[in-house]
């Protein structure tokens, strides 16, 4: 078979319900979850995936990838021990029916670990799992949901991989097609702009205390660095500015400052810019000073600026009632 | 001798030590996957990103640079001689170091001293944040390791290879224990499956260990209801460091605590009925003790459970590590292999002795007293003394004496 021979009449059934499939994901991020006809269900997949990989936007592939990840985890759902343990397999995991009353599986902590760190719920935390030589018990649900997660990094992959096809005509039309509906609902999503300048009373607790530490010419830790110059850079604030702030240190080295600075700010080496850890990773590190009240609500010191500038904002705008 | 020629003696005995060891050094696991990294006497130069075909080329090179500490990845590269970039990593074995630096230790580090590089005050302990004199902020610190520190060390590794064995089900043929040469130990794992794991998963293992994030309602905390002891993973930690912690804790400890007198009072006055409910079901539903305290029990019972692992090196997928068998830089001993076995009885300042024969005479400016061998040392304060190679190779590494001009030169 020729990749043309896909806009042939018969393959229109496929191509519509693969096109519908990127539709849902787009709308709604999530894939609907069956066509009566097998056939055109099970070929649309691969034609849908080779048409958001031609589209090369990093978004909507993650958002693609998602949505059929979604569908995975219902389908799954409904699946018997027996097959959740087979379809795990495939992806060679190491997985055993449990011995236990609380639990269905038991899963090695490396393949449990690979397909949970995106998750926040704290529940998925490692330290929160009973483990025993290096079994992590599961339900079946939960299991259901790991194997989405797998699927999910299986097709995020596939849509990485170069096909090198020409796609015909009749094809690249429903791929632009999507691609129009993709930007038309893209501005929604995307995140507010920042400020033009710092607004040092929007920092959450860790960077203020190590904006301080610094600011006293007081030593911070290697990570805290980074967290430091990543936060401010990610808020505006330019590598000079970076650069002197750092000068009050005992030991500043103006060079090696700016090569740091210039290198988180993307400028060097492999180009891409760096943002600061998540609130996990400080915390992990000893960075985190403890948690205030806007601090329970997000998961990364961006997202609080974000919306402690929007607060801030907010309070400011809106006029004080008259009592009454 | 002045500093100089010290640093060229001590080198000297480097290389002797090396000339004469060099097979007993063996290269990691995967020789032509690892970076290399030699710290060398000159200017403390790291010389980086070299990469070896065969043991005796590794060997070769390291009788005739004779570096002061020598250094692999962690990790394994396609090609290890490259820039970082380009060396395409294909995974690195987990690693955990543990340092009496991150210890709090019953010594309070009063071996160590600090001096004030501003105004030349010199005070005992970790170095203050803003010096007495001065308000200078910036200190030279010299770091002694001392039984207490080394065996709080212990205790940790202990602590970790216990989770590691029993939790993450690794065989000690995965594991490979160390002492460092210096204050503290690592542990090395070297499994199929852990190689391939990102800095994020690394992260969960790290807050296991430490007991990050750890929400006790996950292990069986609830109303009236808790683990016990012989349960598995951090369930039965719970268990046995609130067991651990009622047996040994004080009216004090529980009231600083914020415990209310009520509840302290039970805690004490019934402790012999709380060792004997773990028999049972625990004390969880003990009368006069309600959930809000056993939390805070918890949470001293999680803090005695968990290991103080330096949360960097686990997480950094690049790192190098101290070679087995090569010369510590900071105090002439060398990095040694412990067997998980044996290590209750390892003795680290002695059984990581590498200079065992012959005596030099030095001058010693100032050191505490300490232990090498079965030998105690010190304290001295501006004294000729005539020792031991290896405790004099130690205080010379640690920049606290000089060799006295008469040493025949090696």
């Amino acid at each position: 078979m020729k990749i043309t021979d896909l806009t042939s009449p018969e393959y229109t059934q496929v191509l519509s319900r693969a096109e519908k499939r990127i539709e849902e994901a787009i709308l709604y991020a999530l894939v609907s979850e069956q066509e009566r006809n097998d056939e055109i269900e099970i070929l649309s997949f691969p034609i849908a995936v080779m048409m958001v990989s031609t589209t090369n936007d990093p978004f909507l592939k993650r958002r693609y990838a998602l949505a059929e990840a979604k569908r995975a985890y219902n389908l799954l759902k409904q699946e018997n021990k027996d097959k959740i343990t087979q379809i795990a397999n495939t992806f060679n995991w190491k997985i055993k029916p449990a011995k236990s009353e609380t639990a269905d599986y038991t899963l090695y902590f490396t393949d449990y670990l690979r397909n949970t760190t995106g998750f926040q719920e704290t529940k998925w935390k490692l330290v929160n799992r009973t483990m025993l030589d290096g079994e992590i018990l599961l339900t079946r649900d939960e299991t259901a949901r790991l194997l989405a997660e797998e699927v999910r990094g299986h097709i995020e992959r596939r849509l990485e991989t170069k096909t090198g096809l020409e796609l015909p005509e009749g094809i690249i039309n429903r791929v632009e097609r999507l691609q129009q509906l993709y930007q038309s609902r893209k501005g929604k999503m995307r995140l507010e702009e920042m400020p033009k300048e710092i607004v040092l009373d929007a920092f959450p607790p860790c960077i203020r205390q190590l904006y301080n530490t610094i600011l006293s010419g007081r030593h911070i830790s290697h990570v805290g660095r980074f967290a430091l110059t990543s936060f401010l850079i990610n808020s505006g604030m330019t590598v000079d500015n970076v650069v002197d702030l750092f000068r009050s240190l005992s030991d500043f080295n103006e060079r090696m400052t700016r090569y740091q600075a210039e290198h988180i700010a993307g400028g060097r080496g492999s180009r891409t810019r760096y943002i600061p850890p998540k609130c996990d990773t400080l915390r992990t590190h000893g960075v985190c000073p403890g948690m205030d009240e806007i601090c329970r609500r997000i998961r990364h010191p961006l997202a609080y600026y974000r919306r402690k500038l929007r607060i801030m904002k907010t309070a400011t705008e809106t006029p004080t009632a008259p009592r009454a | 001798m002045n500093k100089i020629e010290t640093k060229a003696f001590i080198q000297e005995k480097f290389a002797e030590y090396y000339r004469l060891n060099s097979t007993s050094i063996d290269p990691p696991s995967s020789l032509e996957n690892r970076e290399f990294a030699f710290l060398l006497f000159k200017e403390r130069m790291m010389l980086r990103h070299k990469g070896f075909k065969s043991a005796e080329d590794f060997r070769t090179l390291l009788k005739s640079v004779v570096p002061s500490d020598v250094y692999y990845s962690s990790a394994h590269y396609e090609k290890p001689e490259e820039e970082m970039e380009a060396k395409g990593w294909l995974g690195a074995d987990l690693v955990f170091d543990i340092d009496a630096d991150h210890i709090s230790t019953p010594c309070s580090k009063q071996h160590d001293t600090w001096t004030c590089n501003n105004c030349g005050t010199t005070g005992l302990g970790i170095p203050p944040e803003t010096c007495p004199t001065c308000k200078g902020q910036k200190f030279d610190d010299k770091s002694w390791p001392c039984e207490i520190c080394l065996e709080s060390a212990k205790r940790e590794t202990m602590k970790l290879t216990d989770i590691l064995t029993k939790d993450f089900g690794l065989s000690s043929q995965e594991m490979t224990l160390a002492f460092s040469g210096h204050r503290g130990y690592h542990v090395h794992v070297e499994n199929q499956a852990v190689q391939t794991l990102d800095q994020v998963a690394r992260k969960e293992i790290v807050d296991y260990m430490l007991g990050i994030g750890l929400e006790p309602r996950f292990h069986g905390l609830e109303e009236s209801m808790g683990p016990s002891l012989e349960e598995a993973g951090w369930r039965g930690r719970i268990a046995r460091g609130t067991y651990e912690f009622l047996l040994n804790t004080n009216v004090e400890r529980l009231e600083d605590m914020g415990l209310k007198k009520s509840v302290v009072n039970s805690l004490i006055n019934q402790r012999d009925k709380i060792m004997e409910s773990w028999k049972g079901r625990g004390p969880w539903r003990m009368k006069g003790v309600g959930s809000e305290s056993w939390k805070k029990i918890v949470e001293k019972a999680i803090e005695n459970q968990s290991v103080r692992i330096d949360t960097v090196v686990t997480t950094d997928i690049h790192r190098l590590i101290r070679l087995t068998n090569t010369l510590n830089g900071k105090t002439g001993l060398k990095k040694i292999r412990v067997s998980a076995s044996n290590i209750e009885r390892f003795d680290p300042l002695k059984d990581a002795i590498a200079f065992k024969e012959g005596e030099i005479s030095l001058v010693v400016s100032e050191a505490p007293e300490f232990r090498l061998g079965d030998q105690r040392f010190g304290p001295y304060k501006r004294m000729e003394v005539e020792l031991p190679t290896a405790a004099a190779m130690f205080l010379l590494c640690k920049g606290a004496a000089q060799v006295r001009e008469e040493n025949p030169r090696v």
